[in-house]
């Protein structure tokens, strides 16, 4: 269900989409806090360090500060830091919104944006019954059933409660705000599950990186209404309260875990990662021996529940019983039980009775389940394994064997670069977090590093699961951070006591002690510092950006707006049939049911291959071939994305390629070959020597219609495609079976509108 | 919608029961000169009538009539005397036997007497009238339109003499009625004069040119103006619109759009006249904002250029909302608790507009009462609506006005009355006081009561001590303050010599200690039997204290000897040193002492 983000390319098309070389007074505003906020959570932490250790003087000012019992402090501090943080992580995420306005952003959002006006204005029941017959013409889709409905039922919450207290806010802007508001909500949970980690300063520190680091900023920024702005809220949830159960083997904290796992499945298909890295915590504790009553209670409770509960999302249906990606967990559930048991014989039993039974019932149990699971795979009962979890194995499996999940940016490989733009400091902080965790193991701590190491594992799979990385980066980063800090602070001359130190004896074993650690404070400052720098340009810079609305700065240093694809979905919306058919590329569906509210064929809850594969084939074949499929799929506008004008790299020419293979990797579409759509020398070239397949079908021709009497640049021949950089190969071609139906200002957007079949007589 | 316009008579109808009218055979139209101006999609005519009154008794109305088929287009009316401009009443009737058309009455400022003659000016302004022929036109085509109406002037009363000029957009005339005498100028057409016609005289009058004016027309709006006591008026309108002009025939091609100008009858773009007092203008439609509008602040106004999404060829819609605040002071007036808003009913939309259908809701505060509608024109009035919003509790009255077929003319004020009680505007910040109040109310009681089961035992004592630190603290600062009482009281004894008095200040001050320094050992004790930390601090303060009051003690002794004169000046003044060093020195300690407990 992804979206093709192309949101690197509009980083480096810098002379399309530079935004923000001039910041206006309210981001400069805006971009201060979070610089100032290191300094400030320094100076608190500072202080709040100088009260513990009993040392302070109060030379600050601040006696009214101290006068409070620490306790009082204790509680005034911790809140006055994460309030500013949670204040902080709301807005910096509203670049976008104070650039542009309160508007959706990228494609998925749109859907999601599109279901959740459904749902408050139809109510549930409705929202749960619809069948969505504006999509995937002629198919339609059950949304209901196949959808994660936990952001739209907590929005349409949030729009209810407001509306009943007569706030009377759309649903439009708590959509564009529900993300910042829940990674607020998500910088204080990380607090309490960095503090049942380690300690309360810790929690802070881990907060206040996370309410600004750019890994998760790019998902949640306002506008990107999407389910995992509110999952990483959910998915932390669950694990604090699962570090809590296993804490204190109580049912009461294990219900609530799975009560937040409950909301963690009907948010987001993530929660597969979830439900095997509890399962593997629990693993890894038993094979260190720290399985105890706690986990088991613990880990029942959460199982059992949390399962059932699952089972409750019609999405989810009776998967987590019979996918093999549910299957670790159960699998260990069973084994919590034998090892329970096991350990309950022990205590009944002498070590040689022990041992014959231990191992005769290890065999039988071993081949009895085996056999089982052998039988239930071949009867189809366990679902096969899903091309997304093989690809999270071997990074190479989507990319050779299906090109619609390869086809997707964002489930591309991630790169170190992306690494260090996504995290900066972290990456560094985190074997520092990891190394305090292991000095010191705690069954907590286990947990942490489990889902550090895998989550790192994923993210280097798919860009995409930086998401789940980022979190626990900021956590193992906080730790670190303030382990360093902590032990580095005590090691700072306090110059308000030097008599009584004078009077010690020094200790000479440590050699100029005050300097070095004056030395770390600042670098461990300054990084603090550069980090704030970093994370807010990267936010301002590269995931602010609505993409529904570009920008670009002309020769006078004015902003440009292109605004196209708007024009082109209102003009749709409002001067073709009510009934008509739109066929475009599959990743502008959930913006034309959105904003255009037009029937389309195929959008991007890629749930059916072979319809896409059609699409894909009508946009690769020549105009007579493609008049067939299109009279077969009743459509009657066919909209394109055409940057050659403007230079908006990721237009549907870019993304032709992917059409050709997804439309040539079906039966019906076998005649498509991508060789065929490469020069001889194996090139992807729009110019003169392209293969001539290329320059007929109908793709090419829709995208250059009429664009081979066009200047584009001084100096160039017209025709000039400024993404490709060339001079357009075939330029003087009329259509035949379509006709110009609109074209957008910037020609960002051209629409044409299907002809009827000739009058015979004619 | 006709049946709406019918409705809409017909409420008139039985609004106004006296308007019936019959048709005076004693006027005679003497001279009708009519001007019929087709260069924009509206046909404006202005019509200067000279009526005789032929009879012997004054006439105090004449009538003006409709031809039954343009009765729908009809969209304003107006008349006014020739000699002293002034506005004339109109207004609908009906005449017995003449059911199938439309009559106005106009009635006169005085009474025209018998054989006298008067001149009135009659405006009237027809929608949709002009119809596109060809209906469809491909993109680069110049626009045709045809006017078809009545060559004569349509009058109950007969017509001695009377010439029509049309007046086109252009030269560019396909071809026109040539009844004659008729003679074509530029852009003018003129027919007559025609001699003696008698009452409703018809004849077929046909004008095709072209026309490439916008033909722009609002298909129907909502006009919402919510008042606030506190100061703001905000006022936003929906509007959809359509081009109905000739519709666009085949593909549209940005290309030639942009390249060769052409699509002449397309509209790109309009401005749009604003109050000038209007602030916040926002130009939005249902998928976000529409970037592109310029606003121009003037004298009289605020001038805001529209460019809708895209350009509106013929046949093509386009629907966007368009918002501003205005300040209240400039349209609601009070005296005590009655209020007045005096704002117009519809506000320009762009030049030669049409509004097929209008409603207007007028959103007043809670608490409203006693609503008066007073207006210049007939609009229906549908039941008052409830509307809710920010904070309300009974939610806001709202004023519900419907009109069909407006033009610019209808660009006038209302005036809506109503009283309210200044007291209620602190309704909805009291209701937000009192939330917060009871909010922290709840915290307060939560935080501070004990609701827990079972004792925790640890918690209490932790509390306990810190209570017991607070008193040894405040009695502690009290100590502090009788340090500075002993030095004062031993300065004054060093001027004064007076033994006596010193004695018993001295006495007083040490009294006051005594019982400081006890009540701090009691609370030693208790603090002992907690078991905290913090008593040892406290035994240790109490060490530090007996050690300044000895030096206090010794510096009362060597004040006494040198009063005596028992010593020498310059041994006194090492012995005070001495032991100011040392007071110094113990309070530094204890001051610290007592920060840290």
């Amino acid at each position: 269900m992804g979206s093709r983000l192309d949101r690197y390319s509009s980083i480096q098309s810098t002379s399309y989409c530079n935004i923000g070389d001039e910041f206006s007074d309210r981001e400069i505003l805006l971009s201060i806090v979070p610089v100032a906020l290191p300094q400030f959570i320094f100076i608190l932490q500072d202080i709040s360090f100088g009260l513990s250790m009993r040392k302070s003087q109060g030379t600050w000012g601040l006696q009214w500060l101290l006068r409070m019992s620490s306790d009082k402090q204790d509680t005034l501090l911790k809140m006055v830091i994460l309030s500013v943080a949670a204040t902080l992580a709301f807005s910096t995420r509203l670049f976008s919104v104070l650039r542009f306005e309160s508007v959706i952003h990228e494609f998925d959002p749109y859907f999601n944006y599109r279901t959740t006006r459904f749902l408050a204005e139809e109510g549930f029941y409705n929202f749960h019954n619809w069948f969505d017959d504006r999509a995937w013409y002629p198919l339609g889709r059950i949304i209901g059933g196949t959808i994660y409905p936990g952001l739209m039922v907590t929005s349409a919450f949030i729009y209810h409660v407001m509306n009943y207290f007569h706030l009377t806010i759309d649903v439009r802007n708590v959509c564009v705000f529900l993300a910042p508001l829940f990674s607020s909500f998500t910088t204080i949970v990380t607090f309490y599950f960095t503090r049942e980690l380690k300690d309360a300063s810790a929690g802070l520190v881990a907060a206040a990186m996370l309410s600004i680091v750019p890994g998760y900023i790019s998902r949640s920024v306002a506008g990107s209404y999407d389910n995992e702005g509110i999952a990483i809220f959910c998915m932390l949830l669950t694990y604090t309260l699962w570090i809590k159960a296993v804490k204190t083997g109580s049912i009461f904290w294990g219900s609530l875990c799975s009560l937040a796992y409950f909301y963690m499945v009907s948010s987001w298909g993530g929660y597969v990662f979830l439900i095997n890295l509890i399962p593997l915590h629990v693993l890894m504790l038993m094979f260190t021996g720290r399985f105890s009553h706690r986990i088991y209670v613990a880990y029942s409770t959460v199982y059992c529940l949390g399962t059932i509960l699952s089972m409750q999302i019609s999405f989810v249906g009776f998967q987590p019983v019979q996918s093999s990606e549910h299957m670790a967990a159960l699998g260990v559930f069973g084994l919590c039980q034998i090892h329970a048991f096991v350990d309950y014989l022990r205590s009944k039993m002498s070590s040689d009775h022990f041992n014959t039974l231990f191992r005769s019932l290890v065999l039988l149990v071993g081949s009895i389940a085996f056999g089982a699971a052998a039988v239930a795979t071949a009867l189809g009962k366990i679902a096969p394994w899903t091309g997304r979890f093989y690809s999270l194995l071997d990074p190479s499996y989507a990319k050779n064997n299906i090109p619609i999940i390869a086809s997707v940016s964002e489930h591309q490989p991630t790169t170190w670069s992306s690494f260090y733009f996504d995290l900066q400091l972290l990456m560094f902080l985190f074997p520092v977090g990891l190394y305090y965790c292991f000095s010191k193991l705690t069954d907590a701590n286990i947990f942490i590093i489990m889902y550090g190491v895998t989550s790192i594992y994923f993210a280097g799979v798919m860009v995409r699961l930086m998401l789940v990385l980022a979190p626990v980066m900021c956590v193992l980063g906080g730790i670190g951070m303030s382990a360093v800090l902590t032990t580095y602070m005590k090691n700072l001359d306090n110059p308000l006591k030097k008599e009584k130190k004078s009077s010690k004896k020094i200790e000479s074993n440590y050699p100029l002690k005050n300097e070095i650690a004056t030395c770390v404070v600042i670098m461990m400052t300054a990084f603090l510092l550069f980090y704030t720098y970093h994370c807010t340009w990267v936010t301002s810079e590269a995931y602010s950006s609505p993409s529904i609305v570009l920008s670009a700065r002309g020769g006078d240093g004015s902003r440009i707006i292109f605004d196209d694809f708007r024009e082109a979905y209102y003009w749709l919306r409002h001067n073709t049939p009510e009934d008509a058919k739109v066929m475009s590329w599959w990743d502008y569906g959930y913006q034309i049911t959105a904003m255009a509210n037009r029937t389309i064929l195929v959008d991007n809850n890629t749930w059916n291959n072979t319809h896409i594969s059609r699409v894909g084939q009508a946009m690769a074949s020549p105009e007579e071939k493609a008049y067939e499929i299109m009279r077969e799929l009743d459509v009657g506008y066919v909209l394109v994305i055409f940057g050659g004008l403007t230079g908006y790299s990721s237009d549907d020419i870019n993304k032709f390629l992917w059409m050709v293979r997804i439309g040539g990797s079906t039966d019906r579409g076998s005649h498509i070959k991508e060789w065929d759509y490469y020069t001889p020398q194996g090139e992807f070239r729009v110019d003169k020597d392209g293969s001539p397949v290329l320059l007929n079908c109908l793709m090419y021709k829709m995208c250059y219609y009429r664009f081979g009497s066009v200047y584009t640049e001084g100096g160039k021949p017209t025709g000039y495609d400024r993404v490709r950089n060339t001079e357009i190969g075939n330029k003087d071609f009329e259509l035949d079976v379509l006709e110009e139906a609109y074209t957008t200002e910037h020609w960002l957007v051209r629409i044409y509108k299907v002809k009827d079949l000739d009058n015979r007589g004619a | 919608m006709k049946s709406l316009i019918v409705l809409c008579l017909l409420l008139q109808l039985t609004f106004c029961k006296t308007n019936t009218d019959t048709i005076d055979k004693n006027i005679v139209n003497a001279k009708i000169d009519r001007k019929i101006d087709i260069s924009s999609h509206l046909v404006k005519t202005s019509t200067s009538v000279t009526l005789e009154n032929k009879g012997t008794s004054p006439v105090r109305s004449f009538l003006f009539s409709v031809e039954p088929l343009l009765k729908n287009s009809i969209a304003f009316i107006g008349a006014s005397s020739k000699d002293d401009k002034e506005k004339l009443d109109v207004s609908l009737t009906t005449v017995a036997g003449h059911s199938d058309k439309t009559f106005y009455r106009v009635t006169l400022r005085s009474a025209l007497d018998g054989g006298k003659t008067t001149v009135v000016e009659l405006e009237a302004i027809f929608s949709h009238i002009l119809r596109p022929y060809p209906s469809e036109i491909a993109q680069a085509e110049k626009q045709l339109v045809v006017l078809e109406a009545n060559l004569y002037f349509y009058s109950p009363y007969p017509t001695t003499s009377q010439t029509t000029t049309v007046v086109t957009t252009s030269s560019n005339v396909e071809s026109y009625t040539k009844t004659k005498p008729v003679s074509q100028s530029d852009t003018s057409i003129i027919y007559g004069p025609y001699e003696d016609k008698s009452a409703f005289a018809e004849a077929p009058l046909k004008v095709h040119e072209e026309n490439n004016s916008p033909f722009l027309t609002v298909t129907s709006m909502e006009r919402v103006v919510e008042v606030s006591h506190w100061g703001n008026i905000a006022v936003e309108e929906h509007i959809d619109m359509t081009h109905t002009g000739a519709s666009l025939k085949g593909s549209f091609s940005r290309f030639d759009y942009q390249r060769q100008q052409d699509g002449l009858a397309s509209i790109k773009t309009f401005k749009t006249s604003l109050p000038a007092s209007a602030r916040d203008v926002y130009y939005r439609d249902e998928i976000g904002n529409i970037s592109t509008s310029h606003m121009r602040e003037m004298d009289e106004s605020v001038e805001v250029e529209l460019r809708p999404r895209f350009p509106l060829f013929g046949g093509w819609k386009t629907r966007y909302f368009l918002g501003y605040n205005v300040p209240s002071y400039e349209y609601l007036f009070f005296k005590d608790e009655h209020y007045a808003l005096k704002m117009r009913f519809i506000d320009h939309i762009y030049d030669d507009m049409v509004v097929d259908k209008m409603q207007l809701r007028i959103i007043l505060p809670e608490g409203v009462k006693n609503i008066e509608l007073k207006i210049p024109f007939e609009v229906e009035r549908q039941g008052d609506q409830v509307h809710y919003t920010y904070l309300d509790t009974l939610g806001r009255p709202v004023v519900v006005l419907n009109k069909n077929n407006l033009v610019e003319q209808h660009i006038q004020d209302f005036e809506l009355h109503y009283t309210f009680q200044r007291l209620l505007l602190l309704q909805e910040p009291l209701l937000v006081v009192g939330a917060f109040y009871l909010l922290f109310l709840v915290v307060i009681i939560y935080v501070r009561l004990d609701f827990a089961i079972t004792k925790d035992e640890a918690k209490e004592s932790r509390m306990r001590v810190a209570g017991f630190i607070d008193e040894v603290q405040n009695a502690h600062d009290r100590r502090s303050a009788l340090y500075q009482s002993y030095d004062d009281a031993i300065n004054k004894f060093k001027s004064s010599k007076d033994a006596a008095a010193f004695s018993a200040g001295r006495k007083k001050i040490d009294a006051d200690y005594k019982q400081l320094t006890q009540q701090i050992q009691n609370i030693q004790a208790q603090l002992k039997t907690e078991g905290a930390e913090a008593s040892e601090k406290v035994a240790e303060l109490q060490r530090l204290d007996s050690l300044y009051k000895e030096q206090v003690g010794l510096a009362i002794m060597a004040a006494e000897k040198l009063v005596a004169g028992k010593m020498g000046r310059q041994q006194y003044l090492d012995a005070e040193a001495a032991t100011t060093s040392k007071c110094d020195d113990t309070y530094k300690k204890m001051e610290s002492l007592r920060a840290t407990l």
